[in-house]
């Protein structure tokens, strides 16, 4: 059996792949039969590993739960589908012969839409809008750098998420596609972090930091570009290790900065869980 | 647990169901998956709380996304179980916790417990399969079996598993796609 063929499987089935990887395998799998066999195959194993656990039953309420939500989506619906309807335009002619004023007061209004659309298209030229970006910050003992990566448009949390997660691991994986100058001689700590002002959600990765002591851990804090408020984005999950590639996500109760205003990352070594940083900073830069 | 390529059709019609608004079909997929998914999502975020809103939201995107599933990109427990990890990954991510440690401990390797209702033949096919997939995971040495489990039943990326066990990535890898492998070909041979 072609070992890169089963590799590729299994992959799929286990959900590792990128979704670019993801959807060049679904691509393939209705040209190669044996594929798309192996895929199969493996979703039986992966079905009967599962159904090798204790099949719990959740609580008799979730089902409730479910279907409660499944009633507000619905109505949710209904009410943008009525909402759709009543925009439609009548196309009834009318029956009433129309006064002259009336034709007055639409050339009245023309005239206001034309002056409108103008100054509209005269303030877009002077203020182009602003592309949504992943604002990228490299991370050294010594120094603070930036870059901007132009972001997907999409709305949904969710989604960009997944995407910013794609991105986040091709960077990992390739270094030299990074655009932010060069990391400073190995040994010396280093790191960047990729982030989505519009999701407040990230990615810290860690290229190099020494290993703590049980008693201590990393602290990764969040400086807001605008208000300088200073926000706690979480602990390192580091336990041992001196590298790696971790999400975060920001309180959502936090007012987020606009896309062009950049947002700066520090990491401290605290002794006790803390929502002010009190350590030591070890990466980045408290200031902007 | 879909055991045969009949119960797989009926899967893919349930979905299809589902996405034309069946509330039928939507209840009697959710009483086929609800115990495997339910025992996944546990094992995925560690406690029962969560892994009910793990279930609960997962079951609602399948509702949402019935209309977009394509059986010839999976079968519909595969799609729902991506669904749930990605939603278990989720909301770890929210709670800014890391996935609970394995391995599994041992005596949830007892005989299962099936739900009243299930019928019988099910049930069986069910246990043995379970049997043989235990008598799989038996014969893996610690580290391989700890990869092949964490692979299963977590949401860590390969190399966040290399990293959880201090092994090389490639090993992991090896390791996880022969112990699938080895899966696989035990499920294709007949019952002992």
């Amino acid at each position: 059996m072609n070992e890169s063929l089963e590799e590729l499987a299994v992959l799929y089935v286990l959900d590792q792949l990128t979704p670019p990887e993801r959807t060049a395998v679904e691509a393939r799998l209705t040209d190669e039969p044996a594929l798309a066999a192996l895929v199969r195959d493996y979703e039986s194993a992966l079905a009967a590993g599962i159904g090798s656990l204790p099949p719990l039953q959740p609580s008799a309420s979730v089902l409730g739960r479910i279907e409660s939500g499944i009633d507000e989506l619905e109505s949710a619906g209904n009410l943008r589908r009525a909402q759709v309807g009543r925009s439609k335009p009548a196309s009834l002619p009318s029956p009433v012969p129309r006064p002259l004023w009336v034709d007055w007061a639409r050339w009245g209004i023309a005239a206001v839409i034309t002056v409108s659309l103008a100054i509209l298209a005269f303030q877009s030229l002077r203020n182009p809008r602003i592309q949504p970006v992943y604002v990228m910050v490299g991370l050294d003992a010594n120094r603070t750098t930036f870059a901007e990566l132009p972001s997907p448009e999409a709305k949904d949390p969710d989604t960009r998420f997944i995407q910013l997660a794609s991105t986040a691991e091709n960077l990992w994986r390739n270094p030299s596609a990074r655009p932010l100058p060069a990391a400073p001689a190995s040994g010396d700590n280093r790191g960047y972090a990729l982030f989505d002002p519009a999701s407040q959600q990230g990615f810290i990765a860690i290229e190099q930091l020494p290993a703590l002591p049980g008693s201590q851990q990393y602290h990764l804090w969040v400086v807001d570009g605008k208000s300088g408020r200073i926000r706690d984005a979480g602990v390192l999950p580091l336990a041992g290790l001196n590298r790696g590639l971790y999400s975060f996500a920001l309180d959502p109760a936090g007012t987020p900065a606009p896309d062009h205003v950049r947002p700066n990352f520090f990491i401290t070594v605290e002794d006790t869980s803390t929502t002010q940083p009190r350590g030591k900073v070890v990466l980045g830069k408290e200031s902007i | 647990m879909p055991s045969s390529e009949s119960e797989v059709r009926e899967e893919i019609a349930l979905l299809a169901a589902i996405a034309g608004g069946g509330r039928e079909a939507f209840r009697e997929l959710y009483g086929r998956y609800s115990a495997p998914l339910f025992s996944l999502a546990l094992r995925f975020v560690g406690d029962t709380g969560t892994a009910e809103e793990v279930l609960q939201d997962a079951c609602l995107k399948i509702w949402r996304h019935a209309g977009s599933y394509d059986p010839a990109k999976s079968r519909p427990f595969t799609w729902a179980v991506t669904i749930l990890r990605r939603t278990a990954i989720d909301q770890l991510r929210r709670q800014q916790r890391t996935p609970p440690a394995l391995p599994i401990p041992a005596d949830d390797f007892a005989p299962a417990e099936f739900a009243s209702g299930e019928n019988t033949r099910r049930a069986t096919e069910t246990h043995e399969t379970a049997a043989r997939v235990r008598s799989v995971l038996a014969t893996l040495a610690s580290p391989q079996r700890d990869a092949l489990e964490l692979a299963l039943f977590s949401t860590l990326t390969h190399a966040e598993i290399a990293a959880r066990l201090a092994q090389p990535l490639g090993s992991v890898k090896t390791w996880i796609r022969r112990g699938l492998s080895d899966l696989r070909q035990t499920l294709s041979l007949p019952p002992p």
